[in-house]
């Protein structure tokens, strides 16, 4: 059996357009080996960079905003990014736990 | 994802309306699909595929193509009889883990609005609340009261409708008597057996909150073994 574990993610997108903000909402769409969230997972953007939710265990979000905030300045439609595992030389953007994911993100207009 | 779409879904989850996105990850389209219906315009071709992933209550893309499908489905309901201290914290965790929540106590006393807000809270009789709300075999029941007049009907009741999990709070003794009733009440060894009793996995709390914690705990965990 499942349950809908559902996070409020659209419920706050809604509250962040209400009060004037650019929502661009991220969501997992695919995944392959041990990747931390599952598809459908969701994070959202706004036009300063602020973020609610995740898409990862944290391994990918900051990547997540920069494209988001691409995404609203070029003011594309949407977009869709994969993450691969990160090789060792630290700080490169990748999942550390070995997954790969790919992540689409959209404006809400 | 146009504002209008979002506003239909948040509507429909607030209906607890089963339902699913459809995405063109090409071209950003999206749109709500209801099952039972055709899926409209570019997602027609796909009506069987998003079908399959409904049934399944599935999200992914379908493959060879570029849609994304995300289904909704209802959160499993949960009847808690006894609005005690434990049922308070219940209903917080129950909250972020996103179960319905009733709760029915006859006791006026403890069904009081201002205990329990946002919470439908049916100050009845377990058997005629039972009748108030639709149940099957993907509802849980926790019964909090450790009173045999007030939870061992909604018990028989629970297990007479095969709920998926059934738990009782109250000690090893409490529970011993009260396995022998609902035995002389002519229930089995196995549907006696399913009940969870003394309640919740064994976290060693005490506090309201930590035996809430360890029945939501129990609850999760049953909800993905079935």
């Amino acid at each position: 059996m499942k349950n809908s574990f559902d996070e409020k993610i659209l419920d706050e997108a809604k509250d962040w357009i209400k009060a004037n903000q650019k929502v661009v909402l991220a969501t997992v769409i695919q995944t392959w080996g041990s990747s931390p969230r599952q598809v459908g997972s969701r994070m959202i953007v706004n036009e300063k960079g602020d973020f609610s939710g995740s898409v990862s265990g944290g391994c990918v979000e900051s990547a997540v905003v920069s494209e988001c905030l691409s995404l609203i300045k070029d003011n594309k439609p949407c977009k869709k990014i994969e993450f691969k595992v990160s090789n060792e030389s630290a700080w490169e953007v990748g999942l550390a736990c070995g997954g790969e994911i790919a992540v689409y993100i959209e404006q809400i207009h | 994802m146009k504002i209008k779409t979002l506003e239909e879904i948040l509507k429909k989850k607030s209906s607890k309306t089963e339902f699913a996105i459809l995405t063109n990850l090409e071209n950003g389209d999206s749109e709500i699909y209801l099952p039972g219906t055709s899926p409209k315009g570019e997602f027609s071709k796909y009506a069987d595929e998003i079908e399959n992933f409904f049934k399944s209550k599935k999200n992914g893309v379908i493959e060879n193509s570029e849609i994304f499908v995300e289904t909704y489905i209802k959160p499993i309901k949960v009847i808690i009889v006894g609005a005690v201290h434990i049922a308070q914290y219940l209903v917080d965790f129950a909250k972020s883990l996103n179960f319905e929540i009733s709760i029915i106590d006859p006791r006026g006393y403890f069904a009081s609005e201002q205990r329990f807000p946002d919470i439908k809270v049916i100050n009845k009789w377990p058997k005629e609340a039972f009748e108030e709300i639709e149940t099957n075999s993907s509802t849980a029941l926790i019964a909090l009261t450790h009173d045999p007049k007030i939870d061992d009907p909604a018990l028989q009741y629970a297990l007479k409708n095969k709920f998926y999990y059934i738990g009782a709070l109250g000690s090893k003794k409490t529970h011993e008597n009260r396995c022998q009733r609902l035995s002389e009440a002519g229930f089995t060894n196995n549907e006696i057996n399913s009940i969870h009793g003394p309640i919740g996995i064994k976290l060693g709390g005490k506090s309201a909150p930590e035996i809430a914690l360890s029945i939501i705990a129990q609850l999760v965990s049953e909800t993905y073994k079935k």
